[in-house]
């Protein structure tokens, strides 16, 4: 679907400071994986070099998932033990 | 004294750790693509596209971006949907930078290969910068001063072109993206041999 020219894709500058308004658009379009798309599709990506790349991406978010589980329970702060483990 | 015990720990752990020297002699760089597997990326021109950078997103976030009354809403006295706009097309090997009018229809086009650059040169970011104050005094010398920008492609000279344009003296009311991404595109090229 096309999107609506200066509405999508668009961030005002703010008392002329052009360098925020671009690092904002550009994060924005970095953590949505447009850029990220960009660059994979400059060039052909062979089937195994897909299959490789999504293997890796399932197990960087299973990995990322656990720690992130494993995070929150050593951060967790109403317990009966704050410290389990240590003496 | 929970808390000691806590360091201890650590400390222990800290002490004990096993660093392995052993795989460092199997590495070989001595090939051309484990050279460049190992050096890192290439910076493409896009700022703040890993920062992480939360305060100043949260504390503009009322005007930063476009809503319902944008249509209304005047810069400099004009209408937005009726500034000029400037186009700023990057990529790897060049920049070229265009002003056309509300509508679309184009006015003046300057590029890195107009500015002088030639071959590898046209595509930094000093050759963009350069571009882009050459025509930002060329804009304003036409009587406009107030513009909106949109960008398309990925380079060295994304950034450096928008700056210029700033140093010219034009006033930027938006920066728009419009890098044409396609999630089923028709088959690309084949991939480059280093």
């Amino acid at each position: 679907m096309r999107h609506a020219s200066f509405i999508a894709r668009t961030v005002f500058v703010q008392n002329n400071d052009v360098e925020a308004a671009c690092r904002i658009l550009n994060r924005i379009l970095g953590r949505e994986e447009i850029f990220d798309q960009f660059r994979r599709t400059r060039f052909y990506e062979k089937p195994y070099q897909y299959r490789r790349r999504v293997n890796f991406e399932k197990c960087k978010a299973l990995y990322n998932e656990d720690m992130q589980r494993k995070i929150e329970f050593i951060l967790r702060k109403n317990r009966v033990d704050p410290f389990p483990g240590s003496l | 004294m929970l808390r000691k015990g806590l360091l201890d720990i650590f400390e222990t752990a800290l002490n004990r750790r096993t660093v392995f020297t052993t795989g460092v002699n199997f590495r070989e760089v001595t090939d051309r693509k484990e050279m460049l597997k190992s050096l890192p990326v290439a910076d493409e021109g896009t700022a703040g596209e890993k920062s992480i950078d939360v305060d100043s997103l949260i504390q503009g976030r009322g005007d930063r971006f476009p809503n319902s009354q944008i249509d209304s809403k005047r810069f400099d006295g004009v209408l937005f949907k009726d500034l000029p706009i400037i186009n700023i097309r990057v990529s790897p090997n060049n920049t070229i930078i265009n002003l056309t009018n509300a509508k679309g229809l184009p006015e003046i086009i300057r590029s890195c290969g107009i500015e002088g650059f030639k071959n590898t040169r046209k595509g930094t970011n000093v050759a963009a910068q350069a571009t882009a104050i050459t025509i930002g005094t060329k804009i304003i010398e036409r009587g406009t001063k107030t513009a909106r920008v949109r960008v398309q492609g990925m380079g060295p000279g994304r950034m450096s072109a928008i700056k210029g344009l700033q140093m010219a003296g034009i006033n930027i009311v938006s920066i728009t993206d419009n890098t044409r991404v396609s999630w089923y595109p028709p088959r690309p090229r084949k991939q480059r041999k280093l």
